[in-house]
């Protein structure tokens, strides 16, 4: 008897998900399937050569005698663009993930011990900025970070500068702003909800033990609120990293980023297998790096002792 | 009824657990077949360059059949990457320089100018110029021409630059960060005319002869234009407030600035002003009725849609009557009427090769990638 009702409530699980799993298998699974199997054909001229082959990747990677130059650094690669806008865009990402839990641990922080009532409210006022779509929030800063922009209008107007300042837009660090503010969202709630959970008696615990305010905030808040921060960078960190529509409007010539890179190839290029190995190489850098970082911070164990 | 009678039961609780699931994936597969289900016939889609979409371009295609679909690009190269990836479009506006590639990638079809009826009134010398007629078959209805050059702040810049008006303006220091290119290997062409080849030879530039080039002038035109521009309003928008003070432009730019009555000047350039003439390509992945795409393309032949070209951008027209029913003081201003005078009066940007378009195409693209 026993058995049997565990088994049924382990098939009304895969039931309940049987939709879920569906969208997954037909909207991830199987154009991730066509990538791949993308990325081992090669474009020859207007037709695609269907021979599986491993050219691709080789382009990638094939390495040069003469390292090309970029900041100072040296890539030794005959094709030294992806690499090149790998190292950029894990730079603007890692800034942008920075600025945003910065951002917004302050901001869940006030949620979650601060406010006392009306708490759904607030979460809703959260969600705004989501309102609009998120090509009119980049819009939006371009307006705002523009020549003739708030910023530069407002100085003017107090008199600070005679000239706009020309470097807020059309740079890197102007990519890294924009999807900050259009990710902050994401990040707010998962930290919320560790804040939340953290048991007030182990907050008096410590003070009672000795401990001041801030050494209490270091000691038994912020380990406690780990996997919840570490978890809404991760969501930041991930799709940012292949964003092409923030670098293309407000990056400027020297914004790009690899998810332009892999655009440029899918059209003006006409080279999709390149592009589709590029892309691929690109998931597996981006799952390597926090495969490493969730070692490194021991996870594990860090989930074992919050629960 | 059925409906009623499964609300009532769902709220009385009697629906069972499987009940419910096999009525959620009934309603989730009649979701899904929906769209396949017969429908009317399927809009008019055009592969088109940003603000072509305007519906004064189109007005007789509109009345008879409705609004149709757009899907803007930044260059032509862009455009056939798309057909040539399955998105189904039936009408293009490639040019002359461009419309060999569709025709190469088998993509674009045979016009039958006996469907046109505005096709008589089309400038001769169109009807049978180098990129309308490609091996014998009419493969782009002509429709806008003009020009490619630099157009500038006459205030903002030097004299210098004014009395010797030069594409080497993008590859000055002194304007770094006040110019804008547009987002095409043109800035590796120009930079190889500077270098003294002619238009042509830099055109067909290939090897280490263009890696050279895309990493001298290339470099530098990109790095010294505040953005590479890829729609018209980006230019006007920075023009205008003094952002740049000299873009690549067409014709429109300088005629929509100065009719707001900002200085703006557009310059002759000693290396080459430059021609171009567009068309409407019928694409061979078309969805819609074949009819649609032949109103669509009259359409933009159409004086009408001449005459509000040439009044609103200050670009030519390929239909004779446009000149005759468009303002005059527009026509004057616009300074020519004779396309094939026109063409000849500047360098007319040309067609090269499949190959070497596609080297040209990814020497760009690293450039671009390339930069600091």
């Amino acid at each position: 008897m026993m058995r049997h009702t565990e088994k049924s409530a382990w098939m009304a699980g895969y039931t309940l998900l049987t939709p879920a799993f569906l969208v997954m298998a037909v909207m991830m699974v199987a154009p991730l399937l066509a990538l791949l199997a993308l990325s081992f054909w090669t474009q020859n001229g207007f037709e695609i050569d269907r021979t599986p082959t491993l050219a691709n990747y080789w382009t990638i990677i094939e390495p040069s005698d003469e390292p090309f130059f970029w900041m100072g650094i040296p890539f030794p690669f005959k094709y030294p663009p992806p690499a090149v806008l790998m190292l950029k865009s894990i730079v603007v990402s890692l800034v942008a993930t920075v600025l945003v839990i910065l951002l917004a641990y302050p901001m869940a922080y006030f949620l979650a011990f601060r406010i006392k009532r009306n708490k759904t409210l607030w979460l809703v006022l959260l969600t705004i900025p989501f309102w609009t779509s998120y090509l009119l929030r980049v819009f939006s800063w371009k307006i705002v970070l523009g020549y003739n922009g708030a910023i530069n209008s407002a100085l003017k107007s107090m008199g600070l500068i005679d000239q706009p300042l020309e470097f807020l837009l059309y740079n890197p660090a102007a990519v890294a702003i924009t999807l900050a503010h259009a990710w902050i969202a994401f990040t707010v709630l998962p930290i919320y909800v560790s804040l939340e959970k953290i048991d007030p008696s182990l907050l008096e615990a410590a003070t009672d033990l000795g401990d001041t305010k801030w050494r209490r905030f270091l000691r038994v808040t912020l380990p406690l609120s780990a996997p919840g921060t570490i978890g809404a960078a991760m969501l930041v960190f991930i799709p940012t990293v292949g964003d092409y529509v923030t670098p293309m409007l407000v990056g400027g010539p020297g914004g790009t980023m690899i998810g332009n890179l892999i655009q440029e190839l899918f059209l003006r290029q006409n080279n999709a297998p390149l592009g589709a190995a590029v892309a691929i190489m690109m998931m597996l850098v981006i799952g390597a790096l926090v495969a490493f970082f969730f070692w490194a911070i021991g996870f594990r164990k860090l989930r074992s002792r919050v629960s | 009824m059925q409906r009623i009678k499964f609300i009532d039961q769902m709220s009385q609780g009697k629906l069972s657990r499987r009940d419910m699931l096999t009525k959620a994936s009934a309603f989730g597969v009649g979701m899904l077949t929906l769209p396949s289900l017969p429908k009317a016939a399927d809009v008019l889609t055009c592969l088109e360059w940003a603000g072509y979409d305007d519906p004064s371009y189109f007005k007789s295609f509109s009345e008879k059949n409705g609004t149709p679909n757009f899907s803007i690009f930044t260059g032509e190269e862009d455009a056939l990457a798309k057909v040539l990836a399955g998105f189904s479009a039936d009408v293009m506006h490639p040019c002359n320089y461009s419309v060999n590639r569709f025709v190469n990638a088998k993509v674009a079809a045979e016009i039958d100018v006996t469907k046109l009826s505005n096709w008589k009134d089309v400038f001769p010398a169109l009807q049978t110029a180098d990129g309308v007629v490609m091996d014998g078959k009419v493969v782009m209805a002509p429709a806008d021409w003009g020009n490619a050059s630099i157009a500038y702040r006459p205030d903002l810049v030097d004299d210098d630059f004014k009395k010797n008006e030069s594409w080497g303006i993008f590859y000055d220091d002194k304007y770094a960060g006040k110019v804008a290119m547009l987002d095409s290997e043109l800035c590796i062409t120009f930079g190889l005319m500077l270098d003294g080849m002619s238009y042509k030879e830099a055109a067909w530039a290939t090897g280490d002869k263009l890696k050279a080039a895309a990493d001298t002038w290339g470099r530098k035109c990109t790095a010294n234009s505040r953005f590479l521009w890829t729609d018209p309003t980006e230019v006007n928008q920075g023009l205008a407030s003094g952002e740049i003070v000299a873009a690549y432009a067409w014709n429109d730019t300088v005629k929509n600035l100065t009719d707001q009555g900002i200085p703006v000047a557009y310059a002759r350039p000693k290396e080459g002003f430059f021609t171009w003439y567009c068309g409407l390509t019928l694409l061979n992945s078309g969805k819609a009725d074949k009819a649609m795409a032949y109103d669509f393309i009259d359409a933009w032949l159409s004086p009408e849609t001449g005459k509000t070209l040439i009044e609103g951008s200050g670009l030519g027209h390929s239909n004779t009557k446009s000149f005759e029913l468009a303002d005059k003081q527009a026509v004057a201003k616009m300074g020519f009427t004779d396309p094939i005078q026109h063409m000849k009066d500047g360098t007319l940007f040309i067609q090269v090769s499949d190959q070497v378009q596609t080297e040209y195409n990814k020497v760009w693209g690293d450039t671009k990638a390339l930069m600091q």
